[in-house]
């Protein structure tokens, strides 16, 4: 009886480790290849319980999920021979396993190296074709589009890897043309800060002419009006006095003479150095008035 | 070919028997101790054989008993781990993804739950909470000028499942996607846009791009809202935007001091123009109510002389030159019979009526004078009256 379960166990136990070492599990994450003696037997493995034959076949498990490379900083040229400093990523993903495996033995950091060797002679090509304006802004998406499928083809052919995305992260000019720019800046703002002080200057001379020349209009047209108003006054006195005095000429002269004397001489410092026979003075010799 | 490809469950190498086994507690209760009473046979045939060769049979009973029970406590000890590292709990703000032998089996909703490790693989994150990924950095411009703008993304996990089994390193896929999207809009538009009214529209349309990028790299993540912080010049260049700021106030006070001037000097002008006219009125009515009354004067005056001439001119004349006479210095003087070298000290004359009329207290020396003046008249015209005919007389007032 106890022989007989010892062996019993052990021969669930080898069953047991035969079954562990013979079954694999692959994740949704991962896909696999099956080798056997180093040969290629199955070829891209989807996620589930699998088996194999323990000791025999190899399974080399790769990430299936999308990569991320990053692509170290690269000076490149654009068209007016601008330096420029590039960072950018590449998103790829395994697509063909059996070809990937062969093209990198499963090896992601190779896979790597061979994407960013690729792309960045790719990007090197298209930056020289462009001005730092055009990449910089408009044909950015383009760029990356055509590099995208470029990489993609190629890499999907050597690889087995398809290229999701090629995207640049940084542009930047190098430090020494950076200053440059921070000076053209400066003067850009330089030149701005004079203008708006100098067409302070000039709208505030505007204002300015335009109140003194609006003062001086003002005051020459209240001097024409006033002198016509006052030859108004003039012409209708002269009309009021004409009408009056034309009844009797002389005698207007007489009053009004005698008037002028009486507005003339009104003052004691006036002196008076008169004949004694004038008509006042009739009287003052004789009596008679003779 | 997979045991378990999808609807071929029944295939599965545990099968339903395996099934059988984990579902009731008697089941599982039967097999363990089928499986203890092996060990105990195994283990005490062991022990029996290997140290006391003779009394096996007693001994035998007697420490199965004893591993026996110790076993079964060790398994116990062993389930109760499994059962509670198997049983765990989804908080609100979590979810889980299952994984069953490595195929994607369910995504788990907040609660209590059990998984079966290593049949299952279970990955739990924090879906609802939003997260948040700051950035700083200067970028160019379109137009080649250079900006230093800060951004923050926050984002959540939209879509658990994706997360979790498409991209390799998630979060960074999302931190290298912003910077990208960033520049990428900011490289789109011009410095002033960036620094002024453009932060707005910028961050729904990094938001956007990131979000595209996003759902083309399936990281499952749900970008909710992108800031863009600040957008400044960098600070080497500080000092000159600042200067174009003092520049626009001092163009706005040039401005405003001229207006201030133009707001004095032509309402001044204005009102000097209304009193212009109005003198100038003033002058016209004056005149023409004085020409008025002195012309009706004149024709009442008339119409009283036609009834009187004579009578009239001559009162008039004499009320006149008395009126004249009455009020100024006077002199007579008969130039038919005398002769002309008379010495008449005229300046000497005004003197003292001058001085009189400024102070009167000091006319002490005008008077002196007067008198002088008089002596020296009196004195002529005696020299006269003796001489010739007819006297002159002299008065002063």
């Amino acid at each position: 009886m106890s022989q007989k379960g010892f062996s019993a166990l052990l021969i669930g136990l080898v069953a047991l480790i035969v079954a562990w070492s013979s079954l694999f599990v692959i994740s949704e994450r991962e896909r696999a290849v099956q080798l056997r003696f180093g040969q290629l037997v199955k070829d891209d493995i989807q996620p589930g319980l699998h088996i194999k034959i323990p000791f025999v076949d190899n399974v080399r498990v790769f990430d299936a999920r999308l990569q991320n490379l990053e692509v170290p900083s690269e000076r490149f040229l654009t068209l007016e021979q601008k330096a420029v400093i590039v960072d950018s990523y590449i998103k790829w993903r395994i697509d063909d396993v059996s070809r990937f495996y062969r093209a990198t033995a499963g090896d992601l950091f190779r896979a790597n190296t061979l994407l960013s060797q690729r792309a960045e002679s790719r990007m090197r090509n298209k930056f020289g074709a462009l001005t730092l304006n055009e990449v910089v802004s408009g044909q950015r998406d383009r760029l990356m589009n055509e590099i995208t499928n470029e990489l993609n083809s190629v890499a999907r052919d050597e690889l087995g890897v398809t290229v999701i995305d090629v995207r640049v992260k940084k542009i930047d000019l190098p430090p020494q043309v950076s200053d440059s720019v921070y000076e053209r800046m400066s003067s850009e703002r330089d030149k701005e800060a004079q203008e708006y002080r100098s067409k302070g200057l000039e709208m505030a001379e505007g204002i300015r002419a335009n109140a003194d020349r609006e003062q001086r209009v003002i005051m020459a047209n209240a001097y024409r009006d006033a002198e016509m108003i006052r030859g108004d006054g003039d012409a209708k006195a002269a009309e009021i006095y004409a009408k009056a005095f034309r009844q009797d000429p002389e005698f207007y002269a007489f009053t009004r003479s005698l008037e002028a004397y009486r507005k003339s001489f009104n003052s004691t410092g006036d002196i008076m150095l008169l004949e004694p026979d004038s008509d006042f003075f009739n009287y003052l010799n004789n009596k008679s008035g003779k | 070919m997979a045991w378990n490809e999808p609807g071929g469950n029944n295939q599965d190498p545990w099968g339903g028997g395996n099934k059988g086994k984990n579902q009731g507690p008697p089941d599982l209760d039967d097999a363990l101790r089928k499986l203890q009473d092996k060990l105990n046979s195994l283990f005490g045939g062991g022990k029996s054989g290997g140290k006391s060769g003779g009394n096996s049979g007693g001994g035998n009973s007697a420490s199965s008993g004893s591993s026996s029970g110790m076993f079964v406590g060790v398994l116990i000890l062993a389930a109760v781990a499994y059962i509670w590292n198997a049983v765990y709990t989804v908080d609100e703000k979590e979810r889980a993804v299952i994984l069953r032998f490595g195929q994607f089996h369910q995504t788990v909703e907040p609660g209590l739950h059990i998984y079966f490790p290593p049949f299952e693989t279970k990955y739990q994150e924090k879906v609802t909470e939003l997260r948040t990924y700051n950035l700083r950095q200067q970028m160019l411009t379109e137009d080649e000028n250079i900006v230093e703008v800060s951004m923050s993304v926050q984002y959540n996990i939209g879509d658990v499942k994706s997360y979790v089994l498409n991209v390799a390193k998630p979060l960074i896929s999302l931190e290298e996607a912003s910077q990208s999207a960033l520049r990428h809009v900011v490289g789109s538009s011009e410095m002033y846009q960036v620094l002024t009214e453009g932060r707005e529209t910028m961050g729904v349309e990094v938001r956007k791009r990131l979000q595209d990028y996003q759902d083309a790299y399936g990281t499952g993540l749900k970008v909710n809202k992108v800031n863009i912080e600040s957008a400044q010049p960098p600070k080497e260049v500080q000092a000159a935007f600042d200067d174009v700021i003092r520049a626009r106030e001092d163009e706005q006070r040039a401005k405003n001091r001229a207006d201030a001037y133009a707001n004095k000097v032509v309402p001044e002008a204005r009102g000097q123009a209304q009193r212009e006219l109005e003198e100038a009125n003033a002058y016209r009515d004056e005149l023409v109510a004085r020409a008025e009354g002195e012309a009706d004067r004149f024709l009442k005056l008339l119409s009283e002389y036609r009834r009187e001439p004579n009578v009239t001119r001559e009162r008039l004349y004499l009320e006149t030159m008395e009126s004249v006479l009455g009020t100024t210095s006077k002199v007579l003087v008969d130039v038919e019979g005398g002769n002309n070298m008379m010495y008449l000290p005229l300046d000497r004359l005004n003197q003292p009526r001058q001085a009189g009329q400024s102070t009167d207290g000091s006319s002490g020396l005008s008077q002196q004078d007067l008198s002088n003046i008089a002596n020296q008249v009196t004195e002529e015209l005696n020299r006269r009256v003796s001489s010739a005919r007819s006297s002159t007389g002299r008065t002063t007032r």
